[in-house]
């Protein structure tokens, strides 16, 4: 064992202290948290807001003398600087450019100009191309307007739900669509796996994740199937089908499975990168060792990255900083130096961090080579609160630059999923949630080359459905990846972003027409782009009714292993379309799958999700209050699990 | 005039001339929240985070403290108890869920104890009984280290002997508990059974 094996000393750390019967800590802890409180102070962290927005205002020595130096300026300038009407000019300009800034920021606070007007100084500390007055930061983060709850909850009143301020979005369900009404079917692709991992966190802390945590098509693509990759092209696409009953009143009912596979590359021969970390070093990154679990994920990624490739670092807490220039990993020490003194403060200021990243980004840019900004964070609260459109703008802006974002979601409590999830969407990257350090290795060790390297972007995937063959279709999942119909080949029309070796698995619910001959049921069009020269591509394949198995006992493990996975999400999220599904039913098939498939650490962990769950809906049951009658959509399990 | 009766708040506004004054009331109130939490059966680690938390939310927004509506202290524990709340309803559904210890302890030197199996009654004397079975400079540089938070200079001057040998101890002392902890842990289920 390692001397400083990080959860073994904690758990040695805080098992020793319950030896202690004392009501009382500490001395020295007391004396170091009264220490880190006042110390704190001299940072500026912890200064009270006003102090914070007028930092000069109490020295008046200062005051005068800057008074001073001012008028003494303008004399100057206005001898030198005749006529002295295009001296107002641009003062009156100045002031014009004022609101601009302000309603670009979403901040509606009256600054008058002698407060703003910025010092001889850089504008910026960091970086002079956005021109902000010099205490932009005080005045974003203390206007009146934009008193924000510190984003680890601080003295905010507890609500109902059992982790604090996550937030999660509701995108529906998708209906049952009659292929007499619209037989086509068009979705952008989706290779992020970071609602399964939350899910997954919810489930090992022993609570039911909330049913908008849930997206099918994340759970679907999270697990491994056996699509052989093609050789000669970028794209092989795959689809079988089965009989399938999500529930007992639907009969003739089948469950169709289209996977499409890209190519395959090696870690050696994928592009060298330049890697920039944005980090969330706030306050609330210090519970459950999540920095902590940051810091081991980038020390496994530094580990097995390339020699060419170049790492840079910037935090936020309740500002944004540069923590290290971009650096070869030939040079390992040095950022593993940088890795090691992170540590948390302050409240979360993630559009600065932001910013910073993509700044530091733009300088190393290096043409032809992956070029990505990497966002870890637990939430993106921000004390700016400059609404999310603000950051897509500058995402997409840097997207069309060719840097691009992945955004990497860590912790429980203060969590914002739809946030994390559209940046990854936006940044043309990909989002996961990394609840444990084997999570981290399979993302940052497994699928490094996946992650990283682009082989096609803004995938889109249409299905036209022949409709003397189904009668009518279900998309399950993929309800915030929709693309109209008509704009499938818009390739202004965003699509997903699909790495080396990555698979996307799309289900389908079909009812076909009773008795009907076999003749082929959809055809399947791909459309991409290459990711260098953006040229589009388009190609179809025909699924004929020969990919139905006529039986489920029939079909190969991969469809079986899918389709019990998406019946599982179904039922986690309480779909409609999943009235009557039972978990019990979804466990007989995880052990069927652990018998035919041996080995597999995935469906073992599947099997333990399902079984888990299982025991936590009959708990909930079990502890329900009388039903009031008030809930929206009340749910009520049986003692099989069967949702009513 | 009582620290506690001092108008704090309106002093709040500048960071120099009220220092000393909140180091008294912090002082005061450190030893008062982190008991609050101890007694409603958090683990004193938590306890420590949470009391933590709950100084720096009303350091930071002590501008906001209105001197006309009570003590400082009761301002400042009124913080902690939200906190506490916060705590307590993020655990509620989980506590339904037995911690399965010796899984746990096999799992030390890799996965984080969650807080549940900290709190329970079995982990507490279990440990008790691991820290009581220890070698008596084994336990002595684990109570100077963890229960007392003193530092390894610290400790090294105190027993008189070298940094890297109080380093070398606490690492002995910390394998030695943890093996104690997983051979105590069945025999500590056997006696309990009823």
């Amino acid at each position: 064992m390692k001397q400083n094996n990080e959860p073994f000393d904690s758990n040695i750390s805080r098992l020793v202290k319950l030896a202690g019967d004392s009501e009382r800590p500490s001395e020295a802890f007391t004396e170091k948290l009264i220490g880190e409180v006042l110390g704190a102070e001299k940072t500026a962290e912890l200064q009270p807001e006003m102090e914070r927005k007028y930092p000069m205002k109490a020295n008046w020595i200062y005051r005068i003398s800057t008074a001073a130096c001012v008028l003494l300026m303008a004399g100057l300038i206005g001898l030198f600087m005749m006529p002295s009407l295009s001296k107002s000019k641009r003062v009156s300009a100045y002031k014009n450019s004022l609101p601009t800034y302000y309603d670009q920021r979403h901040v509606y606070t009256e600054v008058t100009p002698s407060e703003s007007i910025p010092r001889s100084a850089p504008v910026t500390p960091y970086f002079d191309e956005i021109r902000y007055p010099s205490n932009w930061k005080e005045i974003v983060a203390n206007s009146k307007a934009n008193v924000l709850t510190p984003a680890h909850g601080g003295t905010t009143p507890p609500n109902s739900e059992p982790f604090d301020a996550m937030f999660f979005k509701n995108y529906g369900v998708n209906p049952f669509v009659d292929t007499d009404d619209d037989r086509f079917s068009t979705f952008a692709t989706d290779v992020d796996t970071g609602s399964f991992t939350l899910c997954r966190s919810y489930l090992d802390r022993g609570v039911l994740p909330p049913r908008d945590a849930v997206r099918v098509e994340e759970f679907v693509n999270y697990f491994k199937y056996d699509y052989p990759a093609p050789r000669n092209d970028v794209f092989a696409v795959y689809a079988d089908a089965a009989p399938w009953k999500f529930a007992p009143d639907r009969p003739n009912t089948y469950l169709m499975r289209i996977g499409l596979k890209a190519f395959e590359l090696s870690d050696a021969d994928r592009k060298p990168a330049v890697l920039t970390f944005v980090i969330d070093v706030s306050g609330s990154m210090a519970a459950e060792n999540r920095l902590e679990l940051v810091k081991q994920s980038l020390r496994l990624l530094v580990d097995h990255l390339q020699p060419d490739d170049r790492i840079g670092i910037a935090v936020y807490g309740t500002n944004g900083r540069k923590v290290l220039d971009h650096t070869g990993v030939s040079n390992k020490g040095r950022i593993l130096n940088a890795i090691n003194a992170l540590s948390t403060n302050g409240s979360t200021n993630a559009e600065q961090g932001i910013r910073i990243g993509y700044e530091m980004a733009r300088q190393a840019f290096r043409p032809g080579w992956i070029n990505r900004v990497i966002l870890c964070s637990d939430g993106v609260a921000n004390v700016g609160q400059t609404g999310p459109d603000e950051i897509f703008k500058l995402i997409k802006s840097k997207v069309d630059e060719g840097i691009t974002l992945s955004a990497m979601g860590f912790g429980m409590g203060n969590y914002n999923d739809v946030l994390l999830e559209q940046l990854g969407d936006k940044g043309n990257g990909h989002y996961a949630y990394i609840d444990t350090l084997d999570e981290a290795r399979r993302i940052f060790c497994g699928n490094l080359t996946q992650m990283l390297q682009v082989v096609a972007r803004d995938v889109k995937l249409q299905v036209e459905f022949n409709p003397g063959a189904v009668r009518s279709y279900r998309l399950i999942g993929y309800e915030n990846r929709d693309v109209p119909d008509a704009k499938f080949r818009d390739d202004k029309q965003d699509g997903g972003e699909v790495g080396p070796g990555h698979s996307v698995t799309a289900m389908y619910e079909l009812k076909l027409w009773n008795n009907e001959p076999a003749r082929n049921l959809a055809t399947v069009f791909v459309r991409y782009k290459d990711p260098d020269s953006l040229a589009p591509t388009e190609f179809n394949g025909l699924i004929t009714a020969g990919c139905i198995h006529p039986v489920i006992e029939e079909t190969t493990n991969d469809f079986l292993l899918a389709a019990t996975v998406t019946e599982f999400a179904e039922i986690l999220r309480q779909s409609y379309w999943a009235r009557g599904a039972m978990l019990d039913d979804v466990g007989r098939k995880t052990t069927i799958l652990m018998s035919r498939m041996p080995g597999n650490n995935d469906i073992v962990q599947l099997d333990t999700l399902v079984r888990t769950s299982r025991d936590l809906m009959h708990l909930k049951k079990d502890n329900a209050e009388p039903d009031s009658g008030l809930h929206d959509h009340p749910v009520i399990m049986n003692e099989d699990g069967i949702i009513r | 005039m009582d620290p506690a009766q001092q108008p704090i708040g309106s002093s709040m506004a500048s960071s120099g001339g009220d220092t000393e004054l909140w180091r008294t009331t912090l002082s005061r109130v450190i030893p008062m929240i982190y008991g609050m939490f101890v007694r409603r059966g958090i683990h004193p680690s938590l306890a420590e985070e949470l009391t933590q938390k709950s100084v720096f939310d009303a350091y930071r927004g002590r501008t906001e403290f209105d001197p006309s509506r009570g003590q400082v202290d009761a301002w400042i524990v009124g913080i902690a108890r939200n906190n506490l709340a916060l705590e307590m309803r993020k655990r509620k559904n989980s506590q339904a869920m037995q911690p399965d210890l010796m899984r746990h302890l096999a799992a030390l030197d890799t996965a984080v104890l969650p807080d549940e199996a900290l709190e329970c009654d079995e982990m507490r004397i279990l440990i008790r009984r691991a820290m009581s079975d220890l070698q008596d400079n084994e336990r002595q540089v684990l109570h100077l280290r963890y229960l007392e938070d003193r530092t390894v200079p610290e400790i090294a001057r105190q027993l008189k002997i070298t940094d890297k040998a109080v380093h070398s101890l606490l690492y002995r002392a910390k394998i030695s508990l943890r093996d104690k902890q997983i051979q105590l842990q069945p025999l500590l289920r056997e006696e309990r059974r009823p």
